[in-house]
C-alpha cells in the first residue's frame, strides 16, 4: 500500500483545524501551569506547617495518579456535580493540575539550588525577606530551570492528546475520525506524528533560545 | 455513597491486577530497550548512533496516545497476529524505552572521568571495566530518575483503556457508566493508582538508601 | 590624632554565641570608634567570621548586646532580648556594610544593577540618582568601565571591589569585611586591599578580618586578637606585632612568621 500524499495535502485543513485547537490548549496550560506552580511553591515554602503539609499532599497527590484519571474525574464529575464543564476546560484544569505540581517541584529544586549566601547579602544589604527571595532568588532559580520546564512543556503538549477522549476536536481527535472514515491509516497516523514533532520541536527550540540569552554565567 | 465503590470492589481489584501486570511486563521490556539504546547510543559507530538519535527525538516527541493508536488502527493491516494486550505492552515499553535511555546515557556520563581512569589504570578494561565500575556506579546516579520513569509508566498505562484495553481507568469507565458515581468511582481509581505508584517511590527511595555508599 | 566622641560607633557587651553545645563567642567585648579601622586576626575557627556576621545580625546571639550608635543591635530597646520586627532589622543592617569572601554578588545583575539594587529597592532613591553615585563609587574602586559586566565576567579581584562599591552604595556608618582576599589569587589581592586602604584613610569606620599581616600593621588603628571565641588581647598594631602580652598572640605570631606571609 503506497503512502498517498494527495491525501494528506486534501485533508490538511482538517488537521490544521486540530493543531489550531492543540495550541491553543498547549499554551493556555503552559501558562497556566507556570503560574499554579509558582503558587504551589509559595504554600511549600509557607511559614506555616499546616499549609506546607497540604501543599505536600497535593504535590504528591498529582504526581502519582494519572492525568487521564484526573480528566474523567474532572470532567465526569463536574456533569454528576450538576456544573457540566466542557471537554476543554475539564482537560485544562486536569493538565494545569497535574503539570502544576511537576513545575512547582522544578521551581523548588530551582530555588534550593541558589546558594543560600545569595540571600544572606541581600540580607545584608538590608533587604526584607520577602524582598531577597524576589529580587535575588527568584530570578536566579528561574533563569535555572528553563530547561526541566521545557521538559514539562513537551509533556503538557503531548498531553493534549488525551483531551480527545473527553469529545475535544484536538488534532489526535482529528486524525482519529479520519482514519475511521477513510481508512488511509499510515497517511493519517504519520502526518499526525509529525505535526505533533513539528510543534514539539519550535516549543522546544524556542525555549533553548530562551535558556542561552537568560544563562547567567557562574 | 461510597457503596458503589465498596460493591465494585472485586472489580477494581482484578482490573488492578491487570494494570500490574502490564506495568511489570511493559516496565521490564522498558528497561531492556532503554539499556540497548543506551549502549547504541554511546558506543555504536556513528551510523547507529546517529540512527538511534532520530529515533529516540520521534520517541520523545510524539504523545503515548498517538503511539497507541497508530498501532491499533495499523494492526489489522499489517496482517501481524497479535493481542490488543500484547500490542499495548509493546507501544508502552517502546515508548518509556526512550525516556529510559535518556536516564541510562546520562547517568553513564555521570560517572566521574576519573573512575573511568583509575580502572583502565588497574587494568579493567571493555565489559569488565562496565560491570565492575561503571555500572554500578551508574545505577546509583540513575536510581531515582529511573523510579520516576517507572511512575510515568504506571500512570501511562491507563492510557491503554482508551484503545479498548480492559484494566483499572477502564474499569472505572464501565462502572460509572453503569452507576453514574463518577467522583467515587474514579476518586478510588485515582487512589488506587496512589499506592501503586508511591509505593514504587517508596521502594525506590529504600532501594537508593540500601545501595547507596557511604561516603 | 582625633579627638574621640563619647560614644562608639559599634559596642559589642558580653557578646555569647553558641551553635548547639559549642560556645563559639564568649562575653566579647570591643568598641569600634567613628572612622577608626579595627582588624580582627586569629587562628581559624577563633569565631572571626561569627563575630562579624553578630555585627550585622545575620546570626543571633543569646547574650550580651551589640549597640550600633547607641541603638541595640536586633533585639528591642526594653532589656527583654525579643527580637526587632523585620523592617527594623532590616534598616540596621542597611547601616551596615558588609563584604564577603565569597564575593556573593548577583550574577544575574550587571555590575551597574548590582550596586544600585540596594538604593533604589530598598531605600527608594529615584534610578537616576542611585545610578550617578554607583558611576561614582564603581569609579572610584577602578571599575568605571566595567558598568554593563556581568560578575561572571570578571576576576575576583574585580568581583570584590564591586562588591565593596555595593555596600558603600547604601552610605553605611561602618564597613564589615570578612577575609575579603582570602578567596583570590595572590596576584589580584592587592587591587582590593588598595580599596581599602583608600577607604581607612577618607575616614570609613571599618572591622576587618584578615590573615594579611602587612595590611593589618599599615591600616589598622587597633588590632585586636582572638582565640577561642574570646578576644585575648587588642592594641595598636606596633604593641600587638612587637610586643606581643600573651603566650597565645605569640604562638599564633611565630606560626605565621614560619609561614610566607609577613
Ligand atoms: N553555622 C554553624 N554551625 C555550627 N558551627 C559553626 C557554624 N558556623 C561556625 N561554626 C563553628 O564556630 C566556630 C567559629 O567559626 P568562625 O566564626 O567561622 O571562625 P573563624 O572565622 O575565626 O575561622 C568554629 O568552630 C566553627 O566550626
Ligand atoms: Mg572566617
Amino acid at each position: 500500500m503506497p503512502f498517498d500524499f494527495g491525501f494528506v495535502v486534501r485533508n490538511l485543513p482538517v488537521f490544521l483545524d486540530g493543531l489550531f485547537v492543540t495550541i491553543q490548549l498547549s499554551a493556555l496550560a503552559f501558562v497556566l501551569s507556570l503560574l499554579w506552580g509558582l503558587v504551589v511553591v509559595g504554600l511549600r515554602r509557607s511559614d506555616s506547617a499546616p499549609v506546607r503539609n497540604l501543599a505536600a499532599g497535593y504535590i504528591q497527590a498529582v504526581r502519582n495518579t494519572p492525568v487521564l484519571v484526573q480528566m474523567y474525574f474532572i470532567f465526569f464529575g463536574s456533569g454528576m456535580a450538576g456544573y457540566p464543564l466542557s471537554g476543554f476546560v475539564a482537560g485544562l484544569l486536569a493538565l494545569t493540575l497535574q503539570n502544576g505540581g511537576y513545575v512547582a517541584e522544578i521551581y523548588r529544586a530551582g530555588i534550593d539550588s541558589v546558594s543560600r549566601r545569595q540571600t544572606e547579602a541581600g540580607l545584608a544589604l538590608g533587604m526584607l525577606r520577602r524582598q531577597a527571595f524576589f529580587i535575588v532568588t527568584l530570578p536566579q532559580a528561574l533563569r535555572r530551570v528553563v530547561a526541566p520546564i521545557s521538559n514539562q512543556g513537551v509533556t503538557i503538549i503531548k498531553d493534549t492528546a488525551l483531551v480527545s477522549t473527553i469529545s475535544v476536536a484536538e488534532m489526535t481527535q482529528a486524525g482519529r475520525l479520519l482514519a475511521d472514515r477513510t481508512a488511509a491509516v499510515y497517511e493519517v497516523f504519520f502526518t499526525l506524528a509529525l505535526l505533533y514533532l513539528l510543534v514539539v520541536s519550535i516549543f522546544s527550540g524556542t525555549m533553548r533560545l530562551i535558556e542561552r540569552r537568560v544563562r547567567v554565567l557562574a | 455513597m461510597f457503596d458503589v465503590v465498596f460493591r465494585s470492589w472485586p472489580l477494581l481489584l482484578a482490573a488492578t491486577g491487570e494494570t500490574v501486570l502490564l506495568s511489570v511486563a511493559s516496565g521490564l521490556l522498558a528497561t531492556l530497550l532503554g539499556i540497548l539504546l543506551a549502549l547504541g547510543q554511546l558506543f555504536a559507530a556513528r551510523a547507529l548512533r546517529y540512527l538511534v538519535e532520530v529515533w529516540l527525538y520521534v520517541m520523545r516527541g510524539v504523545p503515548l496516545l498517538v503511539l497507541l493508536f497508530a498501532m491499533y488502527y495499523a494492526l489489522p493491516y499489517t496482517g501481524i497476529d497479535l493481542s490488543p494486550r500484547v500490542g499495548g505492552i509493546l507501544v508502552l515499553s517502546t515508548y518509556f524505552s526512550a525516556f529510559m535511555a535518556e536516564i541510562f546515557r546520562s547517568a553513564v556520563l555521570a560517572v566521574p572521568k576519573g573512575q573511568w581512569d583509575a580502572a583502565r589504570g588497574i587494568g579493567f578494561h571493555g565489559w569488565r571495566l562496565m560491570r565492575e565500575v561503571i555500572v554500578p556506579q551508574a545505577l546509583r546516579l540513575a536510581s531515582a530518575s529511573y523510579v520516576n520513569t517507572m511512575i510515568m509508566l504506571v500512570k501511562g498505562t491507563s492510557l491503554v483503556s482508551i484503545i479498548g484495553l480492559w484494566e483499572l481507568t477502564l474499569a472505572g469507565r464501565q462502572i460509572v457508566e453503569r452507576t453514574l458515581a463518577s467522583f467515587q468511582v474514579f476518586g478510588a481509581v485515582a487512589l488506587i493508582y496512589f499506592v501503586l505508584c508511591y509505593g514504587l517511590s517508596l521502594a525506590g527511595r529504600y532501594l537508593e538508601k540500601r545501595f547507596s555508599y557511604v561516603h | 590624632m582625633s579627638i574621640e566622641s563619647g560614644r562608639a560607633a559599634i559596642e559589642l557587651r558580653g557578646v555569647s554565641k553558641r551553635f548547639g553545645s559549642v560556645q563559639v563567642l564568649n562575653r566579647v567585648d570591643l568598641d569600634v570608634h567613628r572612622g577608626k579601622a579595627v582588624v580582627l586576626i586569629g587562628p581559624s575557627g577563633s569565631g572571626k567570621t561569627t563575630l562579624l556576621r553578630c555585627m550585622n545580625f545575620l546570626e543571633e546571639f543569646e547574650e550580651g548586646e551589640i549597640r550600633i550608635d547607641g541603638e541595640p543591635l536586633g533585639y528591642s530597646d526594653d532589656g527583654t532580648r525579643r527580637r526587632r520586627p523585620e523592617r527594623e532589622i532590616a534598616r540596621q543592617r542597611a547601616a551596615l556594610g558588609m563584604v564577603f569572601q565569597s564575593f556573593n554578588l548577583f550574577p544575574h545583575m550587571t555590575v551597574l544593577a548590582n550596586v544600585t539594587v540596594g538604593p533604589v529597592r530598598i531605600k527608594g532613591l529615584p534610578r537616576s540618582e542611585a545610578e550617578a553615585v554607583a558611576r561614582e563609587l564603581l569609579d572610584r574602586v577602578g571599575l568605571g568601565h566595567k558598568l554593563d559586566a556581568y560578575p561572571g565576567q570578571l576576576s575576583g579581584g574585580q568581583q570584590q571591589r564591586v562588591a565593596i562599591a555595593r555596600a558603600l552604595a547604601m552610605k553605611p556608618k561602618a564597613m564589615l569585611f570578612d577575609e575579603v582576599t582570602s578567596a583570590l589569587d595572590p596576584e589580584l589581592v592587592g587591587e582590593v586591599l588598595a580599596v581599602m586602604r583608600q577607604l581607612a584613610e577618607s575616614g570609613m569606620t571599618m572591622v576587618i578580618v584578615t590573615h594579611e599581616m602587612a595590611f593589618a600593621r599599615d591600616a589598622a588603628d587597633q588590632v585586636v586578637f582572638m582565640s577561642g571565641g574570646s578576644i585575648v588581647e587588642a592594641g595598636p598594631p606596633d604593641q600587638l606585632f612587637h610586643a606581643p602580652q600573651t603566650e597565645r598572640l605569640q604562638a599564633f605570631l611565630r606560626h605565621f612568621r614560619e609561614g610566607y606571609r609577613l
